[in-house]
């Protein structure tokens, strides 16, 4: 256990740890966002009573979701200082700025509206609500732009040079339209859509497969599956280029992900490793299982492109290359996964109508079964796509420029130590915990309700501070008690 | 002013965003000052009330506390040699607090959601007393000096525990406790209401002891400030905030007596601002005291008229939102409404 004493590793594994942690909650955050605001502008604009149900439900997974993605990214901005003093104030230039236009954008923004859309249902009206929740999706979105954009920059270092030991910045646009930037964001941000439709397909598929509120999960399961069949193979496409992209940027990183040890020659094609075991001491693979000329294949489309091995780099260049090669295997299978369900869902869908009838959807066990696998999946698949995304980088912290040894605070080990056990022992019972109010959340179902006013009801503003929404009897809220009756246990 | 001085330019823009996170730091401490008070207060209470103090701080908490991820992020942009050797310096205040506010922040949902209300309010309140109590030792220890060498933290990461900054703890507890309970008085009625009355006379001496403290002390610790203090015409200005702050808590202890509903918490703010006012303008132009300058500490001119324009136009904007959501919230908290669905 000698990296225990080891302040440098201590401080990465700490790093790695608050962020991993933390990126379980925001892409749902940022996905199910959107999607609110999507519900609830078809209830405003359609009022249809099934849309305020489906918006009300929906938003309590948010809710959970929200308080523990905010309270788990605090430190991770803060660990810039605390852990990383020497690059904060090197690349403070660039970092922090970006940062602060993060704060003061984005998470003002959303934090600005959240309350009002989660607690102010009887305090506005429907448009100012539906304003609200928008802005909590813009706001979030934002901030995963203004996130990509930092990370981004230090992949693909551009628009700066280094001037004393600081990075000082010659380009702004440069440096903030870096070049891993289009695919940082966009493989992200598709991340975030992608998971929220897993999520809302997974748990509509838990109630359909227990045959409890059919009636309301299943347009919820057809709209996500429809939205998934668009989105989960667009997200290998954009995949698929950021991996090439790394050609070019990231070369180091592209042979670590792929095991590649030796540059192909001139007029033989790179072969793809599916499986391997890698040996960095001897730069070799002990074994591997191999297809010709594929690497070649994936990345330069032609069978014999040339493809930069890693021995091309010194070994202390060299990323680690256990972690990359079978983190990125275990989120491609993922993603493939996940298209793969949608695809076939959607057929069913399309050709087995009888099948996904209301009355028999229920007795599809396999079918169902797999969207709730699909769910730890995705998440799988954006942790393991962070650690190839990382530990690819190494051993830089801004690529090519400065390494993680030279921005790192030189704390005591034991002190980091004690910081490391504190997060790991908070958020095992923080982590636990949402998961057991989110399991019971889903196993209570949504509820019926009235919707505090009519959508149509231009600018009504209740006046009294807690009106009660029960009370009228309306044509919307006969139709929920039916709904509600029908989707009865 | 020469500004074609690229240094004069350097400093104007420096001061400018020394002046702009002070006015972040403000709003902070008032904002989250009260709803970390609030907490802090519920530890004395039961359930019942709990979940009131609790209900009244539910759509609001999360904004208040953003204002210190502003900070955060615009100090790192604007100041990196501050941000890095700052927080390296107050390493285990800043994890402490980091974890408070988890402890504090989780349980607002998980309280409504859970049946052992008990425990989760309870690590509300012990969350928001340990966020309270981090912030009291890490402005000690601000206070008290980091020491900053080549660029980097040359200190102890002891350094933060003295008796000064034990003295400011109990400052910043009592005064959080303070904004909690004129906050309180203004979203609470009856008995709860009459509690917060009470208590505040209490608080509100705590409050002016730690302050008389932190402005004797600083001088007596160092002579530069003693001398920029005491010299004339210097002296008269700074007379005039410990005058304003300490006219404002005369008038903070008539206002609790005429049990006034707004003004006492009008009052705390601003013995809190005019408190402030009085330690920027003591350490201008350190950002770190007695080590580190603004000019030192700042990033190029470049970046600073970048964040200037990104950050310095949505100041209003932001404030903008914040009012709104105030406005949407105000009024008393009813103890028989459900905070969420």
């Amino acid at each position: 256990m000698d990296w225990l004493q080891h302040p440098e590793l201590l401080a990465r594994a700490q790093f790695g740890f608050i962020a991993m942690f933390h990126i379980l909650w925001p892409p749902l955050t940022i996905g199910l966002a959107l999607i609110l605001f999507g519900l609830e502008a078809a209830w405003v604009r359609t009022g249809q009573v099934v849309y305020y149900h489906q918006t009300r439900f929906w938003t309590k997974l948010f809710l959970i979701n929200f308080g523990v993605g905010v309270i788990s990214g605090i430190p991770m901005e803060f660990s810039f200082g605390t852990n990383w003093g020497p690059f904060s104030t090197s690349a403070g230039d660039f970092m922090g700025n970006i940062l602060g236009f993060e704060t003061a954008m984005a998470f003002m923004l959303e934090a600005g509206f959240l309350g009002i859309m989660l607690f102010g249902w009887n305090r506005v009206g429907p448009k100012m609500h539906l304003f609200s929740t928008g802005m909590v999706a813009f706001g979030s979105t934002l901030s995963a732009f203004w996130i990509m954009v930092a990370n981004s920059w230090m992949q693909t270092p551009a628009g700066v040079k280094l001037v004393n030991g600081r990075f000082a910045i010659t380009d702004w646009l440069a440096a903030v339209f870096n070049p891993d930037l289009p695919y940082g964001f966009g493989h992200m941000f598709t991340a975030a859509i992608e998971l929220s439709l897993v999520v809302m397909a997974g748990v509509s598929a838990y109630y359909l497969l227990n045959r409890r509120h059919v009636e309301f999960f299943r347009p919820a399961f057809k709209w996500a599956v429809v939205a998934l069949f668009i989105v989960a193979p667009l997200q290998i496409f954009i995949g698929d280029s950021a991996g090439s992209a790394l050609a070019d940027t990231q070369p180091a990183k592209l042979a670590a992900i792929e095991a590649h040890w030796h540059t192909n020659k001139p007029g033989e094609g790179a072969p793809w490793a599916l499986l391997a075991v890698p040996n960095q001491a001897e730069q070799k693979n002990d074994w591997a299982l191999e297809i010709p000329d594929g690497l070649s294949l994936i990345v330069t489309k032609t069978l014999t492109g040339q493809v930069v091995g890693l021995t091309h780099f010194k070994p202390a260049d060299q990323p680690p290359v256990w972690i990359p090669f079978y983190a990125f295997r275990v989120m491609v299978a993922a993603g493939v996964f996940v298209a793969f369900m949608a695809i076939w869902t959607l057929w069913m869908l399309w050709r087995r109508r009888d099948r996904m009838s209301a009355a028999r959807i229920g007795s599809n066990k396999w079918l169902l079964r797999g969207w709730l696998l699909a769910i730890p999946a995705v998440y799988a698949a954006v942790e393991a796509g962070w650690m190839t995304r990382e530990v690819g980088r190494q051993p830089w912290i801004v690529y090519g420029m400065m390494r993680t040894s030279e921005g790192v605070s030189h704390l005591p080990a034991g002190t980091v130590l004690w910081s490391l056990s504190m997060y790991a022992l908070f958020y095992a019972v923080i982590g636990i915990a949402a998961l057991v109010f989110a399991s019971r959340t889903i196993r209570k179902g949504p509820s019926f309700d009235a919707p505090p006013h009519p959508p149509t009801l231009r600018g009504s503003r209740a006046t009294a501070p807690y009106p009660t929404a029960h009370a009228a009897q309306s044509p919307a809220l006969a139709g929920s008690a039916k709904l509600a009756v029908e989707g009865g246990q | 002013m020469e500004l074609s001085n690229p240094q004069q330019l350097h400093h104007v823009l420096a001061t400018v965003w020394f002046l702009i996170i002070g006015l972040f730091m403000v709003f902070y401490v008032v904002l989250d000052g009260f709803d970390l008070g609030v907490g802090v207060l519920s530890l004395f209470a039961g359930e019942r009330r709990r979940s009131v103090m609790m209900a009244s701080l539910g759509s609001i908490w999360d904004a208040n506390e953003t204002w210190l991820v502003v900070i955060g992020g615009t100090l790192f942009g604007a100041f990196p040699l501050a941000y890095g050797t700052v927080l390296h310096g107050l390493y285990i205040p800043i994890i402490l607090m980091l974890l408070g506010f988890m402890l504090r922040g989780v349980s607002f949902e998980f309280h409504e959601l859970s049946q052992r209300k008990a425990f989760w309010g309870a690590m509300f309140g012990v969350g928001s007393l340990l966020a309270a109590v981090a912030q009291g030792f890490a402005l000690g220890g601000l206070l008290a000096g980091v020491k900053v060498s080549a660029g980097v933290f040359s200190g102890s990461i002891w350094d933060f525990v003295s008796p000064f900054s034990l003295i400011v703890v109990l400052g910043v507890v009592a005064g959080y406790s303070m904004l909690g309970s004129t906050y309180l008085i203004i979203k609470t009625q009856d008995e709860m209401q009459t509690g917060c009355y009470r208590r505040g006379r209490l608080l509100a001496w705590i409050m002016l002891g730690v302050g008389a403290v932190v402005t004797l002390w600083t001088p007596l610790q160092y002579p530069a400030i003693f001398a920029r203090w005491l010299t004339t015409p210097n002296v008269y200005f700074f007379a005039v905030l410990p005058a304003l702050a300490g006219l404002s808590f005369v008038m903070l202890l008539r206002a609790l007596k005429r049990r006034a509903e707004v003004a006492p918490f009008v009052w705390t703010m601003l013995i809190f601002l005019f408190s402030f006012a009085g330690l920027a303008a003591t350490w201008y132009p350190y950002i770190v005291p007695g080590s580190v300058t603004i000019d030192q500490a700042a990033s190029d001119s470049s970046t600073l008229v970048f964040m200037l324009i990104g950050i310095g136009m949505l100041i209003p904007v932001m404030i903008t939102y914040n009012v709104y959501q105030y406005i949407v919230f105000r009024g008393k908290v009813d103890a028989h409404a459900e905070h969420a669905y």
